[in-house]
């Protein structure tokens, strides 16, 4: 992810969560969060239960966030000084009275948003939270002349999967899927379908959805068998040779604590001996056993136009 | 689910596992389905389209394209790691599975090595659990480092439910401590690490036991020690991390032991602790540091500060020949003649102390008194003169050290006096006041006069000058002074001025340092090996000047005595070189 690319994720999470954007350039947002975002980004869990207990107006905080540093430091370097404000009436009669004037204190704390900083990785996670059930139908893309015509629709079961491929090390891959519940078609690179075309949440008028010809749990075994068979075609050296270290780090402790063991003197050492071999031998199965794990990143139904 | 054991014998409702491979299975989570078939149901509640957009975005920005791909570099803009760190941090990865010894010489950032490593697994997913033991002294600068340079919410082990936190620091001596213990050793740490390994050499030891009966997946020892040197002692650090590397104790005895410290099929030795260890080393290539320019400045005291130097001279023999002295005694009177040398203040403060200790009678306190009255003629400080000269000629900023508060304080109005800016830096002060004057003399102050070179947190590559007020007698002390400059990252050459005082004994230091020890030319990192060596055998250096200062009855007598110290160490250097 660029400066760029971030700066584009920052600004789409927070339009989502409908906070009131203050200013903006390419290189940093200004921001005042919304009562959402701010419960899920500003981590004031007493704060929030003391609003919602008395039932208060709550005042969200705001933040600039920097995307590009270098370039945004480069633009208000270039901005000319402002000039302080003539004082009101009011301001000046405080100052003869008290010397000061009382200004507000905006207290916006500023933060450069890198890839790999905390505030990006809370927003990634609070987009994975709340992102992870739709319902949606496509829009249709043209118009019907006649008012009483009336399209099909096809439900789909679109699932987002991460397959993760580990051992000591670790590798992942995104396979989306989708399942037509009309004829139990599976479709690949199904997301990238879905973000070609208009959705909305609402059912649009002269639209009608055909009848499922399968269920939702048969869709996730075909789905899950689909992706079984793509694994198999994988190449697996790399959990051969975990394998086989695996095999090798066994023998080896197996040739540490033979001695020892053979040398202890009474049964409770021998039993201490053993109990250490076996966390020894869970540790290393724990570092090398190969393993492929499927989940989900997010899933969803989704109405499309026609039958397939 | 990386985070647990035995991941592969668990299986239930949500979880499907289907055999893909003979090497391998493949497990499908199905909880997620549930809550679909739920809100299918109940129709609703619906995510927004775009939050579901938007976390596709953050997964596949985060997605791990490869097995062996270092993904670290491009989350930490703040530190830009060595050629040397990085091959260290890929070599331990992949291809040690995540076990190894990290035994740079010191200076060469074993701490940024242990870094990388740690932030790589945990972007990867592979350590959410993970523990790190160091010394008590280095807890917080491990906490400190962790989370500025490399964006780790580190915790610092205080309270019990300290342990509850994803990455916690711990001391050693505390976690294998009632109530500490019970619950770390029911923990499954994904990664440890432990700072300052070469202490756990000895098997014997509490802290060998508690270390063995760690839960972990990973494991880094660091240590700058060479534990090469002693077979036995290598033989037990890696039997912490991987048992039976090195075959069983019998086998490594009879193939690689030919005595103690001498091992035997070095070559296949060497190979097979390539795989388990990586010792990277200063001579290496790609690793540059900038020059040291020592400049010893001798100094002819005033008239006063003379008759005061003699004074307490004469006091403190007086005193060290009475009978039944004890060693503590001789330490704190050879304390006051260092003093001296160093600021009417220091010395002046010391003596006030020891006349409130004496008892009312007794005749000790009316020749305190005497001395007192001979720094009341004292007017002027011959090396503040002198530092506040260099400081004046010096471009760029400038670190003072002095041993002494007293002097410190004194050095604070001086330095005021002559519109110098500068703050003052001790090891009393906590984290904040630390911080607070380092930012201080980052910024606006020219000088810093510091009382402790030890300790974390002091990293100053932005300041290439450095002023020894006054030596301490330790020659890692001195080490550890200039290491706070001379270190990697520094990009200029280094200057270091020594301030001595004539005709007392901080002539005779001065010369035991620099000209016997070669200390300001040392190999960075080569004295604390020969110091400890020396000292685990003859008792600590300080010892043995008081002591010798206390027996010589003449400078030429005190002189041969030094070198004598200076020849031991000497000695040792060459048995290191010969390694």
């Amino acid at each position: 992810m660029n400066t760029k690319q971030i700066h584009r994720f920052v600004l789409k999470y927070l339009e989502a969560t409908q906070c009131e954007i203050l200013d903006k350039s390419p290189y940093h947002i200004k921001v005042k969060l919304s009562q959402a975002a701010d419960r899920e980004l500003t981590n004031r869990p007493y704060y929030w239960s003391f609003i919602d207990r008395l039932n208060e107006t709550p005042e969200t905080m705001s933040f600039l966030f920097v995307t590009d540093e270098e370039k945004y430091e480069a633009t208000v370097a270039q901005q000319p000084v402002e000039e302080p404000k003539l004082l009101t009436p009011e301001e000046k009669a405080m100052e003869r009275a008290y010397g000061i004037v009382p200004k507000p204190l905006p207290r916006i704390p500023r933060e450069h948003l890198h890839f790999g900083s905390s505030r990006l990785k809370q927003l990634f996670e609070s987009a994975e939270n709340n992102g992870s059930y739709v319902c949606l139908y496509q829009e249709p893309q043209t118009r019907t002349l006649h008012p009483y015509d009336s399209r099909p629709y096809t439900v789909w079961l679109g699932i987002n999967y991460m397959v993760e491929f580990s051992c000591d090390l670790k590798r992942e891959e995104i396979h989306s899927l989708g399942i037509s519940l009309v004829t139990g078609h599976c479709q690949e690179q199904f997301y990238d379908r879905l973000t070609s075309m208009r959705l909305s949440p609402r059912l649009p008028a002269n639209v009608h959805i055909a009848k499922n010809g399968i269920s939702y749990t048969k869709a996730l075994s075909i789905a899950e068998s689909h992706l079984e068979k793509r694994l198999k075609s994988y190449n697996y050296e790399w959990a051969e040779k975990a394998q086989a270290r695996l095999q090798e780090e066994l023998e080896r402790l197996e040739g540490f604590y033979k001695p020892l063991l053979a040398q202890a003197t009474d049964e409770e050492q021998k039993l201490e001996i053993e109990q250490l071999k076996e966390k020894r031998e869970e540790e290393i199965r724990w570092q090398y056993e190969p393993r492929v794990t499927v989940s989900v990143i997010n899933s969803g139904i989704f109405h499309l136009d026609g039958i397939d | 689910m990386n985070n647990r054991l035995f991941t592969t014998n668990f299986s239930n409702d949500d979880t499907h596992q289907k055999p893909i491979h003979p090497a391998v299975n493949v497990s499908f989570q199905r909880e997620w389905f549930k809550e679909l078939q739920q809100r299918i149901e109940h129709n609703g509640p619906w995510d927004q389209w775009s939050m579901f957009q938007l976390a596709m975005e953050a997964r596949e920005a985060t997605v791990i394209h490869s097995f062996d791909e270092l993904l670290c570099l491009r989350s930490l803009p703040s530190i830009e790691p060595m050629p040397h760190q990085l091959e260290t941090a890929k070599r331990v990865l992949n291809e040690m599975g995540g076990r190894a010894i990290l035994a740079d010489e010191v200076g060469l950032g074993k701490t940024i090595e242990a870094g990388l490593i740690l932030k790589e697994y945990l972007l990867r997913g592979l350590v959410k659990k993970a523990l790190i033991l160091v010394p008590a002294s280095l807890v917080l600068q491990w906490v400190r480092e962790l989370n500025t340079k490399f964006g780790i919410a580190a915790v610092a082990q205080k309270k019990s439910h300290s342990w509850g936190y994803e990455i916690v620091v711990a001391s050693i001596d505390t976690a294998k401590r009632d109530p500490h213990r019970e619950v770390v050793l029911a923990t499954d740490y994904d990664l440890i690490i432990i700072d300052e390994a070469h202490k756990l050499k000895n098997k014997k030891t509490t802290n060998y036991q508690f270390a063995t009966q760690l839960s972990k997946k990973y494991c880094l020892l660091l240590t700058a020690t060479p534990i090469q040197n002693n077979l036995e002692e290598l033989f037990n650090l890696i039997s912490l991390l991987k048992p039976g590397q090195l075959g069983a104790q019998g086998e490594f005895n009879s193939n690689y032991v030919a005595d103690k410290r001498l091992p035997k099929n070095e070559e296949q030795l060497q190979h097979i602790l390539s795989s388990i260890m990586i010792r990277n080393r200063r001579g290496d290539g790609g690793i540059h540091f900038t020059k040291r320019i020592v400049r010893n400045i001798t100094l002819e005291l005033s008239k006063e500060e003379q008759a005061l130097y003699d004074a307490v001279t004469d006091f403190v023999q007086q005193q060290a020949n009475q009978d039944g002295i004890d060693i503590s005694s001789i330490l704190s009177l050879v304390t006051l003649q260092r003093e001296v040398c160093s600021s009417r203040d220091a010395v002046f403060l010391t003596l006030v102390n020891m006349f409130k200790k004496t008892a009312e009678d007794s005749p000790v306190r009316a020749r305190v008194w005497e001395l007192v009255e001979v720094i009341r003629a004292i007017t002027s400080n011959t090396k503040a003169e002198k530092a506040l000269e260099i400081i004046n000629e010096c471009e760029g900023k400038v670190i003072l050290f002095t041993e002494y508060r007293a002097t410190q304080e004194y050095l604070l109005q001086f330095f005021e006096k002559h519109n110098i800016p500068a703050v003052p830096y001790r090891g009393g002060m906590n984290r904040g006041k630390k911080d607070w004057m380092m930012d201080i003399f980052r910024g606006r102050a020219r000088v810093l006069i510091a009382t402790e070179a030890g300790g974390e947190g002091i990293n100053l590559q932005f300041c290439n000058n450095m002023i020894n007020f006054d030596l301490p007698w330790n020659p890692m002390r001195v080490e550890q002074r200039i290491g706070r400059v001379h270190r990697l990252g520094q990009t200029e050459d280094v200057n270091i001025f020594n301030l001595c005082t004539k005709n007392t004994i901080e002539e005779h230091i001065l010369h035991l340092l620099h000209e016997k020890i070669n200390l300001f030319e040392l190999v960075i990192g080569e004295l604390d090996h020969i110091i400890e060596r020396l000292e685990s055998k003859e008792g600590s250096i300080e010892q043995r000047l008081a002591k010798a200062i206390l027996r010589s009855r003449s400078s030429q007598q005190l002189h041969e005595e030094i070198d004598h110290i200076g020849a031991s160490i000497t000695t040792y250097q060459k048995d290191k070189i010969n390694n």
